[in-house]
């Protein structure tokens, strides 16, 4: 009786854990998009106030941020320092190919940093300065939703787990 | 020469796109020893110049007529200023003002576009259209002959000097190696060198990238790079006590009043004129005013007729006496 109470327990405790591992993947987007929120008005530092150049730029910054966004901006800047002739869209868009497992954003959210591969190194400083801004504006409005989404889906998740867990004892014993 | 095949090979072929790249790394050390100059124009012929001559590029080599030669697409120049900014052209503003780039090595790259302008002065260059990527090459050597005419031995020192040649004579070639003369020493003023200030407006005298001098300019060298030239004179008498200050292409009031204040300050002034005989820069009114105060005790001529660099005359400033002409086959 015991060891059966247990093995309900168990099945329990682990569909809950899995309903978590849901919640934990909409909670790393949100981490994610915050991470390079961050990583942008670093850069946006970099530009104003110390003219450095976008490989270095990012090199500095790539080692300060978390995973996976830190190795995102850090292998930006190595496939810039490649010397291969490459452009900055096509280094941005081979470094995020490289990080997207890691990511594990929503298309639409990939789009949006899809589309910072053009606004890398482009014009001067005022320039540069509103493309920042704009492409936080961006990613703001995915970090509100993806915010939402996560807190509608955190309980839900959970639930479902416990829940299921729960059925699945029922209907086995 | 083959230095400069070399040198093009390693420094230049980095900063074009993949395509200009192996077509540049193909051509033959010949002729790339030579080149002085390659020019990319948009929906245009990919061109290399050297002096008194071009040849247009194709694919797999030089080729006769334009119409087979590559034509650079859009896509080849916004890759290019990407690479020649680093992908950074926040970071090169006031380069871009001025209308070029320096790449390490020295080389300076011409930009041309639409000019943004405001206020009556060029803020920034947008949609860039055409590059000319100018070779930097130092000749060492060339102000060897020069130098014994430019000493008073008397007094031991070095006398204010003007030099005058026409675009691509070899003015600069001349004043970075009167430099690295003067600052190293080479026993003509006894064993020590003097202190040099080079005020390097357009960074084409020390080649300077990011503030360090990519060409050869001596041991007792100071440069300030991409300074305009009175504030940079006057920076150099306060605070760096040059013996020599050299810089290039006097021409504006405010130019001539620092180098007066140099010259009374007891420094030494080599700087050089766009022009190609004495009435071309007697035209000039500042110029004028230089030569008739005889703040320059010696005018050196440099033309490009047997190659650019080719010493012309050097004349005495104050009675305008010959010393050397080409014509009568040397020193007189």
């Amino acid at each position: 009786m015991y060891l059966k109470l247990a093995g309900a327990a168990l099945i329990i405790f682990a569909a809950y854990l899995m309903g978590c591992q849901v919640c934990a993947l909409y909670q790393r987007r949100v981490r994610c998009l915050e991470e390079i929120i961050l990583g942008l008005e670093m850069f946006r530092a970099e530009v104003n106030y110390g003219l450095t150049p976008l490989p270095q730029a990012f090199q500095a910054i790539g080692k300060k941020l978390n995973k996976p966004v830190g190795t995102l901006f850090f292998d930006f800047s190595s496939f810039l320092r490649q010397g291969k002739g490459l452009s900055a869209l096509e280094c941005w868009r081979s470094a995020l190919e490289k990080s997207k497992p890691e990511l594990s954003l929503k298309n639409e959210q990939m789009e949006i940093l899809e589309r910072l591969g053009s606004a890398w190194g482009h014009g001067d400083k005022e320039g540069q300065g509103r493309q920042i801004s704009l492409m936080q504006e961006l990613l703001r409005q995915a970090l509100e939703e993806a915010r939402a989404e996560s807190q509608k889906n955190d309980r839900l998740w959970k639930y479902l787990g416990l829940i299921g867990g729960t059925t699945l004892v029922l209907f086995l014993f | 020469m083959l230095d400069t095949s070399i040198n093009i090979k390693k420094q230049i072929c980095p900063f074009l796109p993949p395509k200009l790249r192996s077509i540049i790394e193909h051509l033959p050390c010949e002729l790339l020893s030579k080149t002085e100059e390659i020019r990319l124009r948009h929906s245009r012929p990919l061109i290399i110049c050297w002096a008194g001559g071009e040849s247009y590029l194709g694919e797999e080599g030089p080729v006769a007529v334009p119409s087979e030669a590559y034509h650079l697409s859009g896509e080849d120049l916004r890759k290019t200023i990407e690479l020649i900014s680093n992908y950074s052209l926040y970071a090169f503003e006031d380069e871009i003002s001025k209308g070029y780039l320096t790449i390490p090595g020295g080389h300076r790259v011409g930009l041309a576009g639409r000019t943004v302008v405001e206020k009556g002065t060029i803020k920034t260059i947008r949609d860039i259209n055409a590059f000319n990527i100018r070779i930097a090459r130092q000749v060492k050597g060339v102000g060897e002959r020069v130098f014994p005419f430019l000493i008073d031995r008397k007094a031991g020192r070095i006398l204010h000097s003007l030099i005058i040649s026409p675009p691509q004579g070899g003015k600069t070639t001349l004043l970075r190696d009167l430099a690295r003369i003067i600052s190293d020493g080479i026993g003509v003023l006894g064993q020590r060198g003097q202190k040099v200030g080079i005020v390097d407006e357009r960074s084409e005298i020390a080649g300077c990238f990011r503030g360090i001098p990519q060409l050869e300019i001596g041991l007792r060298t100071d440069v300030l790079d991409a300074c305009p030239k009175a504030e940079g004179i006057m920076l150099m008498l306060r605070s760096l006590s040059p013996q020599v200050i050299i810089t290039d292409e006097i021409g504006r009031r405010e130019d001539a009043l620092a180098v007066e204040e140099a010259v009374h300050a007891g420094v030494t002034v080599i700087a050089s004129a766009h022009g190609s005989l004495l009435e071309d820069v007697m035209q000039r009114p500042i110029l004028r005013e230089l030569l008739e105060k005889n703040y320059f005790e010696r005018l050196i001529f440099l033309s490009n007729k047997r190659g650019p660099g080719t010493l012309e005359m050097i004349i005495e400033g104050e009675r305008g006496l010959p010393l050397y002409s080409a014509n009568t086959g040397g020193e007189l």
